[in-house]
């Protein structure tokens, strides 16, 4: 072929034909064969079968706003709260009480409150403890899942398993976790007044956030009383709310307060767009946002 | 090449201990002096003493870790080269290669341990499995890979005379070099998921704008695989010079920096496109914002622009592939400088930037959670200088000791 180019002074005699030659062996196509059949099943398989990484994201869209597997409250209940920022009036009450009851260092409340203002310059206060989101960053990247979602919904922390790589801290979308960069020794400026410490202080090193006063909900169900009804069994923020802005109680129960005023209100979550699903839903402003 | 040197003992002088020699060990012996003291008041005070908050939780050690891991890169992109594509001319760098990974592994363990809280749980996520974190499967791929690169090094480490009292060490760990091919293969495998997971690390939180995007693991991998063999090229002049050996053939170490500077082209290409589609063309709000907040409260656009694109990325791509610079050792040696520094800048300015821009999560328009600030202080800057000295410590033993290269050229 080459040869020819070259020899290009040489007007061309005839009509060049251009022969290809076709060298497949059966070898090669049952090679061929096997690759594309592999192909095909592996792509079925990977997006479609058990273990496509497809799987689960085609479940959750099917079965949105439900509780799907392997994700949140799976067991009786999912213990939810509702915050009315109409009523709040910005009091920090509920971070008095949580620090008390908590034991948390002063400067890194689990809990905390602001001043806001809608968009349309109406002030209001706005409170936040940790969302206990059902699909939660923190607990999807802590990698010797020290932080978990249990049964009834509540996002907590292992400080038995904890290495402190504070990749929680970083991942969640709500500033909700803090880190014992120090051992607390300091005292605590809201016990007595605010209640008394009902949990032991967390040691250096290890990540820590808000429970839902995990430790009154599960002796309250021992005791046979149910939490957001009881005080005994309900989270101390919502107890000592003077204005009764914060509401708990079982998201699962038809019957509760907190699903009456979630079908009674318009509510949002905070960050929805994350699909992280909170557990803590706020009745907006009645000017708006 | 391995059986050849064991025929032909080594036969080197003792080392002799000049003044220079002596000056040098001494600057290793401080530097590692001023991390030991820092790391032991770590350990006894926690991390209080370091200047990271709860808003920027990860800071300079982090920027080390994730530096020290891409810097060593070279390891697996040269194993690849030799034993997977076969290009056995590249064969006399191997060893060097994977002892400088090796070195830039276990830096990035040593400062991974002092970052965390609980250092002695470290063993954790062996144990306790969370198969859906990153972090996890970072752990687990550096650990073995770390392995691997232990079963690379011991062949080199028992040609040492030492080791002539044990004979069957020998044998057993050239037993390990003959599979060095399949070694070379899962150290590709492993390395590619880890160096890319490093990125995805920041990738996957949907929390923060300006991390959230599905380009930042590749930008992880294509920066290590482009600057780690560079460095590896540049350990080698390095060591021509201070010996006064040339013991790598140098159209060895200029190839090594071509591919090195068309690796760097096709890394500042993406990322170009990378920028451009995050902001120009995108123009998410949230992450304008965070930009915008950024440029105006940090040096971020200085540093993107002229550290990590232009003299990170640029010069040094000119500098490994215009005809007229390519060959003068000098100024590859400078360019690789300049290529670290801008994975430096890079992995400190995905880092702390990120965590710099606040998270914005209220319904309404007035609070905004504080911006992070940070600047580590001298309790940080001394665990630094004590990696830095294990760094040093590590290259000067094995360029004096082990056999690294291929016995000396004539010339």
């Amino acid at each position: 072929m080459s040869e020819k180019l070259n020899g290009q002074e040489s007007p061309p005699k005839k009509k060049k034909t251009t022969r290809v030659e076709v060298d497949v062996t059966r070898r090669d196509v049952l090679t061929l064969a096997g690759i594309a059949a592999g192909s095909a099943v592996a792509s079925v398989a990977l997006t479609s079968g058990p273990l496509s990484p497809f799987a689960g994201l085609q479940r959750e869209q099917l079965t949105a706003g439900e509780e799907s597997a392997g994700h949140g409250a799976t067991g009786k209940h999912h213990w939810g709260m509702v915050i009315d920022l109409d009523r709040c009036i910005g009091c920090e009450y509920c971070l008095r009480a949580c620090s008390a009851t908590n034991d948390v260092a002063t400067d890194k409340p689990w809990n905390i409150v602001v001043p806001e203002e809608t968009s349309t310059g109406v002030p209001f206060y706005f409170s936040r403890p940790c969302m206990h989101c059902q699909v939660a960053p923190c607990v999807e990247v802590c990698p010797v899942q020290a932080t978990y979602v249990r049964e009834d919904g509540v996002v907590i922390m292992d400080y038995d398993r904890c290495i402190g790589c504070r990749y929680c801290e970083v991942a969640c979308p709500y500033d909700a976790r803090k880190f014992n960069w120090e051992t607390n020794t300091e005292h605590n400026p809201y016990i007595p007044t605010w209640g008394i410490a009902e949990i032991p202080r967390r040691p250096r090193g290890v990540a820590e956030k808000c429970t839902f006063c995990v430790h009154r909900i599960d002796q309250g169900l021992a005791n046979g009383l149910v939490p957001g009804v009881n005080p005994e069994a309900t989270p101390a923020c919502v107890n000592i709310c003077p204005v009764g802005a914060r509401t708990f109680g079982d998201l699962k129960d038809p019957n509760s307060k907190v699903t009456q005023m979630i079908s009674k209100n318009p509510t949002i979550v905070l960050r929805e767009e994350l699909g992280t699903r909170p557990s803590v839903y706020y009745i907006p402003p009645k000017e708006g946002l | 090449m391995a059986v050849s040197t064991i025929d032909n003992k080594i036969e080197k002088k003792p080392i002799q201990m000049k003044p220079g020699l002596i000056a040098w060990f001494l600057l290793i012996g401080l530097l590692l002096l001023i991390g030991l003291i820092s790391a032991f008041r770590v350990f006894s005070q926690g991390l209080v003493l370091t200047n990271m908050s709860d808003t920027v939780p990860w800071g300079l050690w982090i920027t080390i870790d994730l530096s020290s891991i891409a810097l060593g890169a070279g390891a697996f992109t040269l194993s690849a080269i030799v034993y997977l594509m076969g290009l056995k001319r590249f064969q006399p760098i191997i060893r060097l290669a994977i002892y400088v990974g090796f070195i830039g592994y276990t830096a990035a363990l040593l400062t991974l341990v002092m970052d965390i809280g609980r250092p002695d749980r470290f063993w954790h996520p062996w144990v306790y499995w969370n198969v859906h974190s990153v972090l996890w499967e970072i752990t687990w791929c550096i650990t073995i890979y770390l392995t691997i690169m232990i079963f690379e090094v011991l062949p080199v480490i028992t040609e040492l005379k030492f080791f002539d009292r044990w004979p069957w060490t020998r044998t057993a760990a050239h037993k390990l070099h003959s599979i060095a091919p399949l070694l070379a293969l899962l150290g590709l495998l492993i390395s590619l998921l880890h160096q890319s997971s490093l990125g995805a690390t920041y990738g996957i939180v949907k929390a923060r704008a300006i991390w959230f995007k599905p380009s930042m693991p590749i930008m992880f991998i294509l920066s290590a695989i482009a600057v780690g063999p560079a460095l590896t090229m540049t350990v080698a002049f390095l060591s021509e010079w201070i010996t006064g050996k040339r013991r790598i053939p140098h159209d060895i170490l200029f190839t090594i920096a071509q591919y090195s500077g068309f690796a760097l082209l096709v890394y500042g290409y993406l990322r170009f496109w990378d920028t451009m589609a995050t902001t120009y063309y995108g123009r998410t709000p949230s992450v304008m914002q965070a930009l915008s907040l950024l440029r105006e409260t940090t040096p971020y656009n200085f540093s993107f622009w002229v550290l990590e694109i232009i003299l990170g990325v640029l010069v040094p791509a000119i500098l490994f592939l215009m005809p007229r610079f390519r060959r003068r050792p000098v100024l590859l040696v400078i360019g690789t400088g300049l290529a670290v520094m801008g994975i430096i800048v890079n992995r400190w300015n995905t880092t702390v930037s990120g965590l710099t821009v606040p998270l914005s999560y209220s319904p309404g328009v007035l609070y905004q959670a504080p911006t992070g600030s940070y600047f580590p202080n001298l309790t940080e800057w001394g665990i630094a200088l004590g990696v830095i000295g294990y760094v040093l410590f590590m290259l000067t033993i094995g360029m004096l000791f082990l056999p690294l290269f291929p016995k000396e050229e004539k010339h």
